[in-house]
């Protein structure tokens, strides 16, 4: 099972040196601490989404030493709910996911 | 001699230690905690203060106290800036040129600043120097017993975004709101002071400044903990949030060797910790002071620097 918006996500907070919410995940022994951080993953993803500007092709980013970074989409509830129940299940998804979203990407990453 | 202290603190609607602003949200330190409901455990995210928050706090108050004794404060922690001897340009400022003995380096820094031989320090170049610090703290997290009712909640602030004669700014709107995210817990925490450390080398090169200096760094060490917890200035933003609440309990021990009180996050820990020291007692036969209270704090501490005084130790 592949949950592509959350590994964007992720990959974004990787790309601004904020590797908090990546080891959470990665290092969950449990669900709720998976839980917890996708929920604080969100809520500050969000945020940043609110407050980015937007470039000539309507593409949001963000200004970090001068070098735009692009916001990969809010990641859609469906996804999520089945990223939740996938974990619930299985622990090792959330390592999983975790690690992809510490990898470089394989095509269209906008580094 | 070694003194610990058990601290139980009220704090309604602080942001005492935020972690993390991303756009508008300004989150609270949160961290795992493990509870038992029902007989089972689960893990609860709580809203915590981190030691280091708490030592950044101590250490400023020790400058104060060490300044106000006429105590040695280097020029960095002066201003607040704990770089603590980091490197050859922060050490040059306290001896130049610097040796190469990691001993003579270490004198020199213990000499010149009594924030680094309390606080420790680490000198990151060649030979690397380090010195623990001896003093210890604990985060700051919710007694168990009323964990479940701690809690974090984001609070909407607005403010005015300048306007152009348009009366708009870009996109920006005519104010600007942001979330900060507020803490309400009875907080638990422990602090540790070893006053044998104080003055003495940490490579085994004994005692480093006179024996009355090293007592008067161990007595502004202590009033410096004594200021810090009567005045209530630790944490962040403290000009709009100042927590409401304050200490609810205080628990002082001093030992000759190192005993540290049973956490104040338990509820029984002012029985444990007397328990503890009983049995101390009998099987070393070593002295100790113990003073609890959940009426005013101030009063524990000053018997607690009485009774070091009555030893000759500050
Ligand atoms: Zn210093």
């Amino acid at each position: 099972m592949d949950f592509p918006e959350v590994v964007n996500m992720l990959r974004f907070f990787v790309r601004m040196r904020n590797f908090g919410y990546v080891d959470r995940m990665g290092n969950a022994l449990t669900y709720e601490p998976v839980e917890m951080a996708i929920l604080e993953a969100l809520r500050a993803f969000r945020s940043i989404h609110e407050s980015a500007k937007t470039d000539e092709n309507d593409r949001k980013y963000i200004e970090k030493n001068g070098k735009k970074i692009y916001l990969p989409r809010i990641p859609d509830e469906e996804e999520i709910r089945t990223f939740l129940n996938a974990v619930r299940k299985d622990m090792s998804v959330a390592k999983r996911v975790a690690t992809l979203a510490l990898a470089f990407p394989s095509k269209g990453g906008e580094e | 001699m070694f003194l610990s202290v058990g601290v139980r603190f009220e704090a309604n609607v602080e942001a005492l230690n935020m972690v993390e602003t991303a756009g508008n949200y300004t989150k609270h330190r949160r961290v795992p905690y493990l509870v038992e409901e029902d007989r089972k455990l689960k893990t609860i995210y709580v809203p915590a203060i981190s030691g280091e928050s708490l030592a950044h706090a101590y250490q400023w108050s020790l400058v104060k106290e060490a300044l106000a004794m006429n105590l040695p404060v280097c020029e960095d922690c002066a201003k607040g800036e704990f770089f603590k001897s980091m490197n050859k340009a922060h050490l040059k400022k306290k001896i130049n040129p610097i040796p190469d003995d990691s001993k003579k380096i270490e004198a020199a820094i213990i000499k010149s600043c009594i924030i680094e031989d309390v606080g420790g320090f680490l000198y990151a170049e060649k030979p690397p120097v380090r010195r623990s610090s001896a003093f210890q703290v604990s985060y700051a997290l919710p007694i168990k017993s009323m964990a479940l009712f701690a809690t974090a909640e984001p609070q909407l602030h607005a403010r005015h975004a300048q306007m152009d004669a348009k009366g708009k700014k870009g996109n920006v709107s005519e104010q600007m709101i942001y979330y900060v995210e507020t803490g309400t817990a009875l907080y638990g925490f422990t602090f540790n002071l070893d006053l044998d450390a104080i003055g003495v080398s940490s490579l085994g090169a004994g005692p480093i400044i006179p024996e009355e200096e090293i007592k008067a760094r161990r007595e502004a060490s202590l009033k410096a903990l004594f200021r810090m917890l009567s005045s209530a200035q630790f944490g962040a933003k403290l000009s709009r949030f100042f927590p409401v609440g304050g200490i609810t309990e205080l628990t002082v021990v001093v030992t000759e060797h190192p005993f540290v009180v049973t956490s104040p996050i338990y509820d029984s820990y002012v029985e444990r910790t007397k328990k503890r020291l009983e049995v101390i007692k009998e099987a070393f036969g070593e002295d100790y002071f113990f003073d609890s209270t959940n009426e005013v704090p101030e009063e524990t501490l000053r018997k607690a620097i009485e009774y070091l005084k009555e030893k000759g130790y500050i």
